[in-house]
């Protein structure tokens, strides 16, 4: 291969693979620029571009295979897991400690950024395990805000129409039920999807029902004296969106009245945001209800996030000294982001 | 004040690096409102063919839900593609924003950090300027939990490789207690479990006691109760094998025979406390013999000036002001009668007690009081039993000085008797722990058989039959002003104007609203009543401009919601918060139609009334 090819190649791949290239062979090599690192890798003598010419290959190569894993979305999670460990660790390792001393980028940081190319719909194991325990246990579900709870919600939905039993989904805000109706009457058509609130009830008697989670304890109530006039006995599937209110100060006394009244041959599906302890929460629910409770904890963001720091008349930075942001590991901030904080503070807030 | 950024910079920093859509969290819709306003100072941003698109859209849009046409935020959306969404705007409003949001046509909005529970939109960045939030009148900072709700809105699954969150100084930001929050793990979550009013009238229609109690014990509450009380428990259990060695003795329970004998010699080495000496009724008399009481004395009245003990004998003395001027020292106890009198004056530390001057006016005061003067009852306490028990126990036979494990005993006491005590002290917190919920619930069922809810056996009575069916917060209030008919024969305005003041706990400012002579009555009868039950539910705010509002809205069918809006300070998304909710109550109301079809009607009217324009829009 020519120097002139390499060069070429070299250019094509972005810097976060330059400087996983440079580690250990320049010295200080975060300080350089694109265009100097490609210039030192030139200047190597022979025997040393030879080797950075073979892991060069690694990198194009593993970078290949994830292309080709994104167009093949059903073999992608199980070959990326296997993949990517010795991949990141050879190549794109940041210091998550902290305690080398070398600094992201701006430009590491919003690498990546874009539009994902269109791909079929592949329901995550996750989802897939959700909607499978349905069937025997009750379920509760805790991801991140944007995981796709919803889809389980639905799949659960469908299946319980199939077996011509009601459902009601129940959520903390009247804002909340109103979007969910709109999505839902979408979803399922507007004949099969009735709302019900404080003072009005629309479609009332559509399988699938959308209420807050008070209109449903008072269901409840009343079914109990026998005053019902839902069809409380073809209840096949209570689903609880934004489970995680049972902790409110003033409302989550009702998430508890309606789990606990709640007939037992209706399924519970308790869908939560990430939250602290949800097989407490689990045990509980299995304690008190005839069937086992089954608790899906899936605990990592789907898209992952990372973080910017921005001031006032000064550039965009990155936040901590690590790419993306990811739980229970601690933190360091990238020094830019200190440096630009403490003279904001000593400017305007006189704290040193 | 420390300037945050400015709102144009940030989003033109965000559209630079190519991080739009986002939204940008502000500390108060105020906030929110002025970042938009700001915009308005730069030429426009959008391109003509992206602002078409938003017209487009939301001209659709406001097919379906008119409220929006026109609305005055239109032109900065479409010519910025920025917009503010919180909890002062109409819901319609907000869903539009939304959907403008989630078809990716807007780059930015300002959204209040308090409702990021509520919103359903997510963007590629998510902006936060602030680490604490305003709880019921006091900053604290976001917890875990809710640092994660709003960074889990940044980066959309399907529309995004990856999501942002973008961290903004400001006054208002500890970058610690961020950082925690998104790297840490989340809060686990505790039962808030409480008894109301509704929940006791409703299980007892249905369950018996001992099903309530039960239902009670399924709750996460007691579940974690329980989990408590098992740590508890393994202490105990420690304790008492600790205990296993200190078992019986000469007598079986040593440690409790130990105590009294211990406390009563003590008692006895003791020199006896001066205060034993005063009598039971000198005792009771001191706590009235202050400064300036009016007392009578073997020769008439007088006026104490101040109260103490002599050096000596310890006895209690006072230093008094006779009405002829002179001024004394006498026993406590000779004081024959205190008087429910008076005289206020302001004492001096050295004699005579009080200035010259203010002596002259008291003397003239103490002359001049009428002749007969209430006294005061002063109530003797007996004897304490339990003085005379320990005295009865030291000087009869007592075993302890003989007994032949009595070196033992005393080598041990101290530890056995501190085991002891922390055994009984857990054994307690046990107990209050398991029974905690079920007192809560007798205590509630207690105050409701008080009012004539329940009968002495928990039964419902003919008012709880019906006051079951009250299931919204203040529902005692409701209840008791429904059975003194203070709503009977009001108007459905008046009804509905009632309400709106219970239901709305907002304390944002309002403004005055005219309201009817009827209307401003019948709210301070309900605040008389609401006042008076104040120790068995808070009492609401009980507004009067809301109050207005409501009356307006039904009053005048043929006004409209613009009339309505503009006649209050209030934000247009309070003005329908406040009506959808009186709505709500309006419709508990109107359930009571068996037993109150009066009552049932109005309300029934009222809602028809209210339903109109914006509050028909959604379900
Ligand atoms: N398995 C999946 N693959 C790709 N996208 C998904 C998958 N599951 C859900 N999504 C998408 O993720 C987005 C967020 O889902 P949503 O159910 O609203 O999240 P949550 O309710 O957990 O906050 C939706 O746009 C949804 O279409």
């Amino acid at each position: 291969m020519s120097h002139e090819q390499l060069k070429l190649e070299l250019e094509h791949l972005p810097v976060r693979l330059l400087h996983a290239l440079a580690k250990g062979r320049v010295q200080r090599h975060f300080r350089l620029g694109k265009r100097r690192l490609i210039e030192f890798f030139l200047s190597l003598p022979e025997d040393q571009i030879n080797t950075i010419q073979l892991e060069l290959q690694r990198i194009l190569n593993v970078e290949q295979t994830r292309k080709e894993l994104r167009h093949n979305l059903q073999a992608q999670r199980k070959t990326l897991k296997s993949l990517s460990l010795p991949t990141t660790s050879q190549f794109t390792r940041y210091p998550s400690d902290g305690k080398t001393s070398v600094s992201l980028t701006l430009e590491d940081v919003l690498e990546g950024i874009g539009i994902p190319e269109p791909t079929d719909f592949v329901p995550d194991s996750w989802q897939i395990e959700a909607v499978e325990h349905l069937a025997h246990s009750d379920v509760i579900v805790s991801a991140p805000t944007g995981s796709g709870k919803t889809y389980v919600a639905i799949e659960a939905i469908k299946q319980a129409m199939i077996a011509n039993q009601t459902v009601i989904y129940t959520s903390p805000l009247k804002a909340l039920s109103n979007t969910k109706f709109m999505e839902f009457s979408q979803i399922f058509g507007s004949q099969q999807v009735g709302i019900l609130t404080g003072d009005r009830r629309d479609n009332a008697h559509a399988p699938l029902l959308i209420m807050t989670t008070e209109i449903l304890r008072n269901l409840f109530y009343d079914a109990a004296s026998g005053e019902i006039d839902l069809r409380l006995h073809t209840l096949g599937l209570v689903i609880l969106d934004e489970s995680q209110y049972l902790a409110d100060p003033e409302r989550g006394v009702v998430w508890e009245e309606t789990i606990i009244l709640c007939p037992g041959q209706a399924r519970l599906l308790l869908l939560s945001a990430s939250i602290g302890n949800p097989q407490e929460l689990s045990q509980w629910l299995a304690s008190i209800r005839p069937l086992p409770c089954h608790l899906i904890r899936h605990t990592k963001r789907s898209v992952p996030l990372r973080g910017l720091y921005l001031q006032a008349n000064g550039p965009l930075v990155p936040l901590f000294q690590t790419q993306s942001i990811t739980q229970g590991k601690g933190f360091t901030f990238h020094p830019d982001a200190k440096r630009l904080l403490s003279e904001y503070e000593s400017k305007y807030l006189g704290r040193r | 004040m420390a300037p945050a950024i400015h709102p144009c910079e940030l989003v033109e920093v965000l559209r630079r690096h190519h991080l739009t859509p986002a939204i940008i969290f502000l500390t108060s819709r105020r906030a929110c409102d002025d970042a938009l306003e700001a915009f308005t100072h730069e030429p426009p941003a959008l391109s003509q063919e992206r602002g078409e698109t938003i017209r487009t859209f939301l001209e659709t849009f406001s097919k379906d839900f008119p409220s929006i046409e026109n609305h005055p935020l239109i032109p900065v959306v479409q010519a910025y593609g920025v917009a503010a969404h919180h909890a002062g705007h109409l819901p319609s409003w907000k869903i539009a924003i939304e959907e403008l949001m989630r078809h990716g046509y807007l780059d930015a909005v300002f959204a209040t950090t308090t409702l990021a529970a509520g919103v359903d939109f997510p963007a590629r960045t998510v902006v936060v300027t602030q680490s604490s939030i305003r709880k019921s009148q006091d900053f604290t900072d976001l917890t875990i939990s809710e640092i994660q709700q709003l960074a889990g809105r940044g980066g959309r699954r399907g529309k995004d490789l990856v999501g942002f969150v973008v961290i903004t100084p400001s006054p208002y930001i500890d970058l610690h207690v961020l950082a925690k929050g998104l790297t840490g793990f989340p809060e686990p979550i505790n039962s808030q479990f409480v008894v109301s009013y509704p929940m006791v009238l409703n299980l007892l229609k249905a369950h018996s006691l001992d099903q309530i109690e039960g239902l009670l014990a399924k709750s996460f509450a007691q579940f974690q109760l329980n989990q408590r009380a098992e740590i508890h428990q393994d202490n105990l259990d420690t304790i008492h094998s600790q205990l296993k060695p200190y078992g019986p003795r000469e007598c079986a329970d040593w440690i409790t025979q130990w105590k009294v004998f211990d406390l009563a010699r003590r008692r006895k080495s003791h020199r006896r406390p001066p205060m034993e000496t005063d009598t039971p009724f000198v005792k009771a008399c001191l706590p009235f013999l202050t400064p300036g009481r009016v007392v009578g004395v073997s020769k008439g009245r007088a006026l104490i000036l101040r109260q103490y003990r002599s050096r000596g004998t310890f006895t209690p003395m006072i230093s008094v002001l006779k009405s002829k001027g002179t001024i004394g020292e006498c026993h406590a106890s000779s004081v024959t009668d205190v008087y429910d009198h008076i005289i206020e004056f302001q004492p001096l530390r050295g004699f005579p007690w009080v200035s010259p001057p203010t002596l002259t006016q008291l003397t003239q005061a103490i002359t001049q009081l009428p002749a007969r003067l209430p006294t005061v009852p002063i109530l003797t306490q007996a004897p304490q039993t339990e003085e005379t028990l320990l005295n009865d126990v030291l000087t009869d036979e007592f075993a302890c000085p003989t007994c032949p494990s009595h070196p033992a005993c005393k080598k041990d006491y101290a530890m056995a008797s501190r085991l002891r005590i922390k055994s009984q002290q857990l054994e307690k917190t046990i107990q209050a722990l398991k029974d905690g919920l079920w007192h809560q619930f007798q205590h509630k069922a207690d105050i409701l058989h008080k009012f004539g809810y329940l009968t002495s056996t928990y039964q419902l009575t003919q008012d709880g039959e019906w006051a079951r069916l009250i299931r919204i917060d203040h529902s005692l209030l409701i209840t008791e002003l429904i059975r003194m008919d203070a709503f009977s024969g009001g108007a459905p305005e008046l009804l509905a104007g009632v309400m709106a003041s219970i239901c709305h706990d907002d304390d944002r400012p309002g403004s005055y609203v005219r309201l009817s002579t009827g209307l401003s009555s019948m709210l301070s009868q309900v605040r008389t009543v609401a006042d008076s039950l104040g120790a068995y539910e808070s009492p609401p705010l009980l507004r009067a401009d809301v109050a207005g509002l409501a009356e307006q809205w039904i009053g005048q069918p043929q006004s409209g919601w613009t009339a309505l809006v503009r006649s209050t300070s209030m934000a247009e998304g309070d003005v329908y918060r406040l009506l959808a909710r009186t709505l709500e109550f309006l419709s508990q109301l109107h359930g009571l139609r068996h037993t109150h079809p009066g009552l049932a009607d109005s309300a029934h009217q009222a809602m028809e009334i209210m339903r109109r324009e914006v509050l028909q829009e959604l379900p």
